[in-house]
Formats: C-alpha cells, sequence, structure tokens
C-alpha cells in the first residue's frame, strides 16, 4: 500500500492557476464596449472635446399622478411597501404605518423591510409585476432609480394636489430633484455630525460648549487633547464607504461649495467624470493624512465590522479618542447604549454634539438617508393611495414623532413646534445641532449632492482609496486612481444605461 | 439488447422529476450565465447588447478578478489542509472503543448544526476587538485581538476567516470521516499488528489508504466550498480591511455589498462562470491526481 | 483489538487529550450560549462574562419575541421537512434508474448528474431568482422548497447503497414479475433504510442552514427563514443589540443540536453503509 500525499496537488494546482493569472492590470469596469461615447463630426474627424450625453427630462413623458383617483376606488387598496428600515427603526416605522391603516380604511399598506442594499438590487433585479408599490431608497440611487423608468415622480403628485412645500427643507427636496424633476420625496434625512466627549474636552481645557467649527479648529483642539494628555487621540476617523470613505468626502465639497462631479452634479446633465481629484480634494486628504501621522487621529479602519467602530473608540478603554464623526442617525441609539452604563469612560451624558467641523468653517451639510418613490403600476388609483400614504408619513406630526424616536432630521421645519419633537428638542438641544447644519446650508447645487448612476459603487472605489491614505499612502496618485477607476465606472454606466 | 430497451420507459420515468428539476434550476441558470457573460446589460439586467466572448478574458485579466482569485487560493491553501488535518485527526481519536465515547463524537460533530451564517456571527461575537471574548482572553498574547482586532488588520483578516471557515466545516468532514473509518475491514488492522507494525505505521500503512475515497471526497467538498465563500466574508469582514481588500474571495467581488459589478449583470455572469470553470479545473485534476492512489474497499 | 483498549495512564491520557479537545472545539459554543444566557451590562462587563453568573432567559426571549423567530422557525421546520421528503423521493427514483436499469446513454446521463454538483449558486443565482420571479414565485414556500428538490449528492448516496445490494435480489424479483416499483418500495428503500437516514439528515440540515437562495427569494417577514431572519438581529450602528445576535444564534441552531445528539450515531452509520463495499 503506497502512501498518498494530497496537499501537493493542491499546491501545484493553486500554483499553476496563479501563474497563468498574474497578467492583469485593466480594471474590471474598464472592460468590453465601455468608452466614454465619442462624437463623430462630418468629415469624420474627431471632436476636440467629448460632450456629455444631454438627456434633459421632459415631464411631459412622465406618468401622471391624478391624486383624486383614490375616490373612485372599489374597496381598500392594499399596497406594498418595501423599506430599508431594520431593528428599531423598522418598529417605529411599522407603528407609523398602523396609525396610518388605522386612521382610514381607503388604503391599507404592507411592510416589507430589508438593508438599503438588499431592497435596491431587488428592486432592479425584479420585473416591474414583482416590484412594491412603493419603496424607500437610500439617497445614492437616485440616478440608478431615475434610469429603471420605473416610478411616478412625486413631483407629479405634489403639481397635481397643489401641495403646500413651504415648511420643507429646500436641501432635503432638492437631494431628490434633477433637471427640474421632483423625483421622491424625502422621509428620513441624516447628515454626519462631529460626536466628542466632553469629559475629555474639560479634562484638556476646552469648552464643550464651543466645539471645534472648521478643520483648523479640529486639528488645534486634537492638539490640545493629545499634549495635555486628556485622551490617546483627538479624533477616530473611519474609510467606510458610506462615511469616512466616501459620503464624508462629498459632505466637504459640499461645505466647499464645489462640485463633486460634472453636469453641475449630475443636476443639469447626466454626470460622465468625478472631480474630487482636484486641489480641495487633495488638500482635505492630506489633512486627514496628517492627523493620522501626527499622531493627533487613529485609524479605525473600514468600519464595516459593527458599523459604529469609530464611535466605539470613544469609549475605548486604553487608547479612546476624544472625537469622531458619525451620522447623526445614530444619536438615539448612542445614548441608550452609553445610558446603561457599561462603558465607564464615557456616559450619555458625557456625549456633545456638534456640526462636522468643514474647510474654512463652512456650514452646511447633504442630506442623507432616504426617500419615499412611487412605483409606476399603471393603474392611478395605486399611485394616488401611495401619495396618500406619504403626505401622512411626512406630515408634521409624523415627522415630529419619527425625528423624536430615531434622531432623523424631521423634513420640515414645523415638526419641530410639534409634540413629541419639540420637547426632545427642549430637553436634549444635541438632537438640534443636525437641523441647523442642514438649514445652513448655502444655496445652490452643490448643496444638494451627487447624482450620479454608479455612486454607491464609486464610493467603494474611494473608500479604497481613502483607506490607503490614511495608511500613508501618496494623496494625489491615489485620489487620480481612485478617479480614474470612478470615471470608468460612470463611462461603463452611462454606456450600458442610457 | 431487448433488455436495454425494456428499462427505457422505467428510468425515464424514474429519472425526470430529478433531471426536470436539474434542468430549469441548475443547467438553464448555467448556459444563461455563459451568454449574459457575453453581453453589456443596464442595471435591471434586461436590455442588453452583445460585446462578445472577449468579455471573459477581459474579467479574467483585470485586477480585481486577479486580486480576489489571489484571495480565493490563499483561503483554499489555509482552510482545506487544516480542515481535512484536523478533521482526520479528531476522527482517528474518537475511533476507539471506549466508555463514553459517544459524548465527544457529539461534541465533534458538533459544528454541523451550525450553517456558515451562524458560525459567522459566533466568531463575530467571539473576535470583536471592543467586548469579544477571545479578544478579552488573548490580547496579551496576541495584541492584534485588541489593535486593531483580528478581523480588521490586513494580516490577520484572512486567517481569521479560514478560522471560522474550517470550524464550521469540521463537524461535516469528522462525520464523513469517522463513516469512512468504521468501513475499513478491522482484519486489516489485526495482520498489520502481527506483523509487528506500530500505531504510526498502521495509520499510514492502512487508515490512510483506505480512508483515501473519504478523504478525496472531503479535499473536493472543502476546496469547492473556499473558493465559493461568500457569507463568511460578508458578515465577519465586509470584504476588508481596505485598502488591501484583503478578504475580498471571488464570490465577494460579484455580490458583495461593496461590489464595483453589484448592478452589472455582464460583468456579474463572466466572473461567476469562470469561478465555476475553477471549481471545475481543480475539481478535475484532484480526481485524476487521486485516480491512481485511491483505494477502494471490495 | 488490543490496540483499542488501552489501560492505566494511557487510558488517561486518552480521555484527557479527548477532553481537551473537545473543549477546544465546543468553546466557541460555549461562550455563546453563556453570552445568550446574560443581559444588559453582565454580557458586556469582560473578562468576568465567561463565568456562569447572573444567568438569564431576558437575552433569549428578546431576541425571540423582538426577532419574530417564532415564525421564522415554523418556515424553517416547514420547508426543510418539505425538502427532505422530496429529495429523498427523487435520490430514491433516480438512483435506482441508474444503479438497476440499464438503457442507451446512461453513463453520459450519469456524468450529466455530477457535473451538475459542481455548478456553484453564485453562477445559478440571478438566473433562478429571475425565474422565481416570472413564475410568481418571490415570497413563497414553492420559492423556496422546489428547486432543492434534486440532488445529486443524494441520488450518489443512495445509488451507492442499491449497488452494494446482492444483484441476484433485483433479478429474482424481475423472473417473479415484481414490477419497478413495488421492488424499489418494498425491498430496496426498506434495505437501504440507515442511508436514507443520513441522506435525509444532511438534507434537513443543509436546508436548514441555507442562506444564499432563501435571501434571494424571500423579503417578507411570513416567509423568513430562521438564517434570513437572524441578520436582522445584527442592525448595523446599533450597539444595543449586538447582544441579541446571540441569543437568536442559540435558538436558531437548537434544534439541529438536538437532532444532533439523537441521531449522530445514525449518521455515521448511514455514510458508512453504502462505502463499506463500494
Amino acid at each position: 500500500m503506497r502512501r498518498s500525499s494530497r496537499t501537493p496537488f493542491l499546491v501545484v494546482a493553486a500554483a499553476g492557476l496563479f501563474v497563468a493569472a498574474c497578467s492583469g492590470g485593466d480594471s474590471i469596469t474598464d472592460t468590453g464596449a465601455t468608452n466614454p461615447p465619442q462624437t463623430t463630426t462630418a468629415d469624420g474627424s474627431t471632436p476636440v472635446e467629448t460632450l456629455a450625453p444631454t438627456t434633459s427630462v421632459a415631464p411631459d413623458t412622465l406618468p401622471d399622478c391624478p391624486t383624486s383617483a383614490l375616490a373612485d376606488a372599489a374597496g381598500t387598496v392594499e399596497l406594498t411597501f418595501w423599506h430599508g428600515m431594520t431593528g428599531p427603526l423598522g418598529e417605529e416605522l411599522d407603528s407609523l404605518a398602523a396609525a396610518y391603516n388605522a386612521s382610514q380604511d381607503a388604503v391599507k399598506v404592507n411592510l416589507i423591510s430589508g438593508s438599503y442594499e438588499e431592497t435596491y438590487d431587488k428592486y432592479l433585479n425584479s420585473s416591474q409585476s414583482s416590484r412594491p408599490d412603493m419603496v424607500q431608497l437610500p439617497e445614492y440611487t437616485v440616478q440608478g432609480i431615475v434610469d429603471t423608468e420605473s416610478v411616478v415622480p412625486v413631483g407629479k403628485c405634489i403639481d397635481d394636489a397643489g401641495f403646500d412645500l413651504s415648511h420643507f427643507l429646500p436641501v432635503a427636496l432638492g437631494a431628490y430633484q434633477t433637471q427640474g424633476v421632483q423625483w421622491s420625496m424625502p422621509f428620513n434625512v441624516s447628515n454626519p455630525v462631529l460626536f466628542f466627549n466632553k469629559k475629555v474636552f474639560e479634562a484638556a481645557g476646552l469648552d464643550p460648549a464651543s466645539p471645534p467649527q472648521s478643520l483648523e479648529d479640529l486639528r488645534a483642539y486634537a492638539q490640545q487633547i493629545v499634549d495635555s494628555g486628556a485622551a490617546k487621540y483627538g479624533i477616530a476617523l473611519d474609510s467606510g464607504f458610506d462615511s469616512g470613505g466616501g459620503w464624508y468626502i462629498e459632505q466637504w465639497f459640499a461645505k466647499a461649495e464645489e462640485f463633486y462631479v460634472d453636469g453641475d452634479n449630475g443636476r443639469t446633465n447626466r454626470a460622465t467624470k468625478v472631480l474630487y481629484d482636484n486641489d480641495t480634494g487633495v488638500e482635505l486628504l492630506t489633512f486627514l493624512q496628517d492627523m493620522i501621522n501626527d499622531g493627533l487621529a487613529v485609524n479605525v479602519g473600514d468600519n464595516s465590522g459593527t458599523g459604529y467602530d469609530n464611535l466605539l473608540k470613544l469609549a475605548d478603554e486604553q487608547q479612546p479618542a476624544a472625537m469622531t464623526i458619525a451620522t447623526s442617525a445614530s444619536l438615539g441609539p448612542v445614548l441608550d447604549v452609553l445610558g446603561s452604563g457599561q462603558f465607564p469612560q464615557i456616559t450619555g451624558d458625557d456625549v456633545g454634539v456638534g456640526p462636522m467641523p468643514g474647510p474654512g468653517g463652512a456650514p452646511g451639510a447633504l442630506i442623507g438617508g432616504a426617500s419615499l418613490w412611487i412605483v409606476d403600476k399603471d393603474d392611478p388609483v395605486k399611485a394616488a393611495a401611495v401619495w396618500d400614504f406619504i403626505t401622512f408619513l411626512v406630515s408634521a406630526e409624523s415627522q415630529s414623532e419619527w425625528a423624536a424616536a430615531t434622531g432623523y432630521v424631521p423634513v420640515r421645519d414645523d415638526a419641530a413646534d410639534v409634540e413629541p419633537y419639540a420637547t426632545t428638542l427642549a430637553n436634549d438641544p444635541r438632537f438640534a445641532v443636525a437641523l441647523a447644519q442642514l438649514e445652513a446650508s448655502p444655496e445652490g447645487l452643490t448643496s444638494a449632492g451627487p447624482v450620479v448612476g454608479p455612486l454607491r459603487e464609486m464610493r467603494s472605489v474611494l473608500a479604497v482609496a481613502v483607506a490607503a491614505i490614511l495608511d500613508g499612502a501618496d494623496v494625489k496618485a491615489s485620489l487620480d486612481d481612485a478617479a480614474e477607476q470612478a470615471n470608468n465606472l460612470i463611462a461603463d454606466y452611462n454606456a450600458r444605461n442610457s | 439488447m431487448k433488455r436495454r430497451l425494456r428499462d427505457v420507459p422505467p428510468a425515464l420515468a424514474m429519472l425526470v422529476p430529478s433531471m426536470a428539476l436539474l434542468a430549469v434550476w441548475t443547467v438553464y441558470p448555467l448556459v444563461m450565465a455563459f451568454i449574459n457573460g457575453t453581453k453589456s446589460c443596464d442595471s435591471t439586467g434586461r436590455r442588453c447588447n452583445d460585446v462578445g466572448w472577449q468579455q471573459f478574458s477581459n474579467v479574467w485579466q483585470s485586477r480585481e478578478f486577479q486580486h480576489a482569485l489571489g484571495v480565493s487560493l490563499k483561503l483554499a491553501a489555509m482552510t482545506v489542509p487544516a480542515g481535512l488535518i484536523l478533521g482526520v485527526g479528531l476522527a482517528v481519536l474518537a475511533d476507539k472503543h471506549l466508555r463514553g465515547i459517544g459524548f465527544f463524537r457529539t461534541a465533534f460533530s458538533s459544528t454541523v448544526a451550525t450553517s456558515v451564517a451562524v458560525a459567522s456571527l459566533v466568531w463575530f461575537v467571539l473576535l470583536q476587538p471592543e467586548i469579544g471574548v477571545l479578544s478579552d482572553l488573548f490580547h496579551e498574547w496576541i495584541p492584534s485581538l485588541k489593535q486593531p482586532g483580528l478581523l480588521r488588520d490586513p494580516g490577520t483578516a484572512l486567517p481569521a476567516v479560514a478560522l471560522s471557515s474550517v470550524w464550521a466545516g469540521l463537524g461535516f468532514t469528522f462525520i464523513v470521516i469517522t463513516a469512512g473509518l468504521q468501513g475499513i475491514p478491522r482484519d486489516l488492522y489485526e495482520s498489520a499488528y502481527v506483523d509487528g507494525a506500530g500505531s504510526w505505521r498502521r495509520f499510514t500503512n492502512v487508515t490512510l489508504p483506505m480512508l483515501s475515497p473519504s478523504i478525496l471526497f472531503i479535499t473536493v467538498v472543502l476546496t469547492t466550498r473556499a473558493l465559493q465563500t461568500y457569507a463568511e466574508v460578508s458578515l465577519l469582514t465586509g470584504g476588508g480591511p481596505n485598502p488591501e481588500k484583503s478578504t475580498t474571495t471571488i464570490p465577494y467581488l460579484i455580490y458583495g455589498r461593496n461590489s464595483v459589478i453589484q448592478n452589472n449583470l455582464g460583468l456579474k455572469s463572466a466572473a461567476a462562470v469562470l469561478l465555476f470553470v475553477i471549481s471545475l479545473v481543480f475539481a478535475i485534476v484532484q480526481f485524476r491526481g487521486f485516480e491512481k492512489r485511491v483505494q477502494y474497499a471490495r | 483489538m488490543r490496540a483499542d483498549r488501552p489501560r492505566g495512564w494511557r487510558l488517561v491520557g486518552r480521555y484527557t487529550v479527548l477532553g481537551v479537545v473537545a473543549a477546544v472545539v465546543l468553546f466557541p459554543i460555549y461562550a455563546v450560549l453563556l453570552q445568550a444566557l446574560k443581559s444588559g451590562p453582565d454580557a458586556l462587563d469582560h473578562p468576568s462574562s465567561l463565568l456562569p453568573t447572573h444567568l438569564t432567559l431576558d437575552t433569549i426571549t428578546t431576541a425571540w419575541t423582538d426577532g419574530n423567530l417564532g415564525r421564522m422557525m415554523l418556515n424553517s421546520m416547514l420547508v426543510s421537512l418539505l425538502v427532505t421528503a422530496g429529495v429523498m423521493l427523487t435520490s430514491l427514483l433516480s438512483a435506482y434508474a441508474f444503479a438497476f436499469l440499464r438503457f442507451p446513454g446512461r453513463g453520459v446521463l450519469f456524468v450529466f448528474f455530477v457535473a451538475t454538483m459542481l455548478v456553484p449558486a453564485e453562477v445559478t443565482v440571478v438566473i433562478n431568482r429571475r425565474t422565481a420571479d416570472s413564475l410568481g414565485w418571490l415570497n413563497s414556500y414553492q420559492g423556496l422548497v422546489v428547486p432543492a428538490l434534486a440532488s445529486t449528492f443524494g441520488m450518489l448516496l443512495v445509488r451507492q447503497m442499491f449497488l452494494t445490494l446482492p444483484k441476484e435480489l433485483h433479478e429474482a424479483a424481475s423472473l417473479d414479475g415484481v414490477g419497478h416499483l413495488r421492488f424499489l418500495w418494498e425491498v430496496a428503500a426498506p434495505l437501504s433504510r440507515p442511508t436514507l437516514g443520513a441522506l435525509g439528515l444532511f438534507t434537513f440540515l443543509g436546508t436548514w442552514n441555507a442562506y444564499l437562495w432563501p435571501s434571494q427569494v424571500i423579503t417578507d417577514e411570513a416567509h423568513k427563514t430562521i438564517q434570513i431572519g437572524l441578520e436582522d438581529l445584527k442592525t448595523p450602528g446599533d450597539i444595543s443589540r449586538f447582544n441579541l445576535i446571540t441569543g437568536g444564534l442559540v435558538i436558531a441552531a437548537l434544534p439541529i443540536f438536538v437532532m444532533l445528539v439523537l441521531f449522530q450515531r445514525q449518521l455515521v452509520r448511514g455514510l458508512t453503509a453504502g462505502a463499506v463495499k463500494g
């Protein structure tokens, strides 16, 4: 009987594949017929400049929204609503929907939940008949959903019903608008804010009542914290694609009143390339890299483990950070957890909240969160029923309840005058920071944020570059590389979807 | 001759249920994946243009695929030998007539009760740097358990995923190898013993050769499983840590939440077909490599 | 066999090794179980969280009610039972055809069956979801069950067992004019009971633990299985629910664990039965 050896086979096979494989170079999205569309002039020569495809939306061709059609319904209209709220957020949305269902008998809403990514992917991959009547999707999906040509723009309903928008935050509405069309209705609005440990601020001789406003302040504060030994690090930075590696960079560009992609952030023309590899981007990321190099900041990585690795760094017992940037939507849960006293380093009362520091102390923010879309089921009654439910969800009363329970910013300013949110704000001014920051946003399309088909994929690409930069890689080269990949993604997306 | 034809109708009737199911749910989608791999489609995957077979080689050569292939192969190189050695080791250890051996056998096969999702969440909880139990217990010896955490350190993230994967697969391997051990006729050991073979010699000259069919089976299963690793990565590391993307396996490159080809049916299909071909090549190589060595008991 | 029966110190040594190894293998399960049996600050109070103090069922009951796990357990149970029954049936039939019947193209068909085993779910899942969509099977039990009903692994296992049955048995039966189905039900299947038991257990385990396909075909609460429901407990950005995951894990793994304790021996015996004279 011979001795049989099996692992060598694996190794040989693996080695073979590996050797055969060592020739790559191009990006996976750089394959096939994905070059930017080339326009040829009449005489056959290539024009000097490649023009952005102008795809202005003709509002006449979009589906209508006769909001009075609900009156024609025979019996109760059943609606399916896919949303991305899980855990306690999902329970809160459930209770809002239950209140709506109980308040009238014309419409009954059935809720189906999944993560944002899951909901978006399932929406894209489903046939129109399997799609829900209404869907909640995050801010990065705007162009992607518009391109499916499967929705009734809420703007049509707003016009038809003469719906009053005067109390709505312009920056929230603007985020879901392109080429003059209001595509969807903002529902849950968040934006990044600065979380800090008041105790550490005091120990470092800083005033917890005046958190840093500008990036320069941020650095000075961090320096003082580290020098005084009040905490090991000034700030915890991350490179997650929906936080420090992507979304925050978009925020900083908005604060600097600069466009992130061309076509006026993709809002007047379809975007064809990113702009973040410019001086603003290089300056910004060099600033962050220096913070780490100088021991003022700590990099907690891509934040994918828990989604709150950066916040946990404030509670770290050995090497805590004093500050971090996180979405305002986590304020409620964070206070809940710290309130139970599990972390000796920081309690709920120790948490301070300030605006997200920006270049030159510029105020303002882009909204994150999600909006409500009406799916085109070729049925005016359904569209009208969805619209009815949407008006309920964005009423001052519902928004007040929603904001008080979750920490999201209400989409309208009069929600702050209605209970229970009025009391929340009065008792805890920390909840007002995110709202004030949004209201301070400068006017203009830079404050509406980028709309571009593969925004989610672009964030992934940029997140890798940010991670590399925080690890010490060359800033300009990393951004150029990310920009090139992002531009490939956009070209590929536009070629496939327009 | 007559007999062969007479059996056709019953054979057909008995095979039709399985064949129909496999045709609809395995063969059809496989064929479609090949076809879609030559296309460029919109985000809904319903409006497509032909771009040709070139797309397969483009995907193969792309740096993302090459990187993910490297990760998948590294993962296989870690999990297959480790899973096999531990599985055989445990099975041999428990293949004794001892009082209470049933308890140990149940213990060793217990991880079969955990799904990949459950096992990954178990390790996620254990390895959590701030509050995980393992991090608390062993960070004196292995500082990276706390700083930055095993799953967040580019050097240890993949081994940590492999650890979870090996642990999750241990029960299954143990059961299959134990069954293989029990199929070995005892007289082979007796004669080896009479010939003066020590326990190591009996292991290498009787046990291992007689186990070779089970080992082949397990090797193929573990390799396939390693190449198809998705849920562990999704739940433990999200493909990171970045920028190294240390745990972005091929399936995670295709389906992960931060995949750059998430809504690109053509590229996804091409990459998935390549994954299939790689699995196939491995299986064939393993079968052929074993062919002459496997001892089928008679 | 004398070599198998150590005595004295060797016996002690053997038990020690077995015990240590078992402890290592079981440790993750122990740690999670313990975590699940604590609640609130206790669970996070490290490192003493490894000692069984202040045990409570709170976390598990909260996970149960918050996660709607009861409904999901029922769904998983129903789907797993249906798939197990179906797979045993289709495997018996196709294994019989390959083991006992002679027909042209048998070899080719056999290779076809085995080849399907190597097709990764990653390749098929996108198109299968679309097939289920066009059949109207999204969010339905059929969508969960039907695609899983054919198993090449099952066919191979049962066929292997059938091949060990004496050929004369089948020849005598067909000379006596016993039909194929009757022979299958009354002779072949009963003789293969251990193998079928093992197949049933493995299929049940596999279906119970299935993750990718259910997550594609199911979105609504009414049809969610426990494996995809567990993920809802891991809400990103919410530290307070961290501990709930462990409660959910314990609930999800418990039925399978009980089955394993009860049937572990049968599992091994069933796999051995076909292999002995393969």
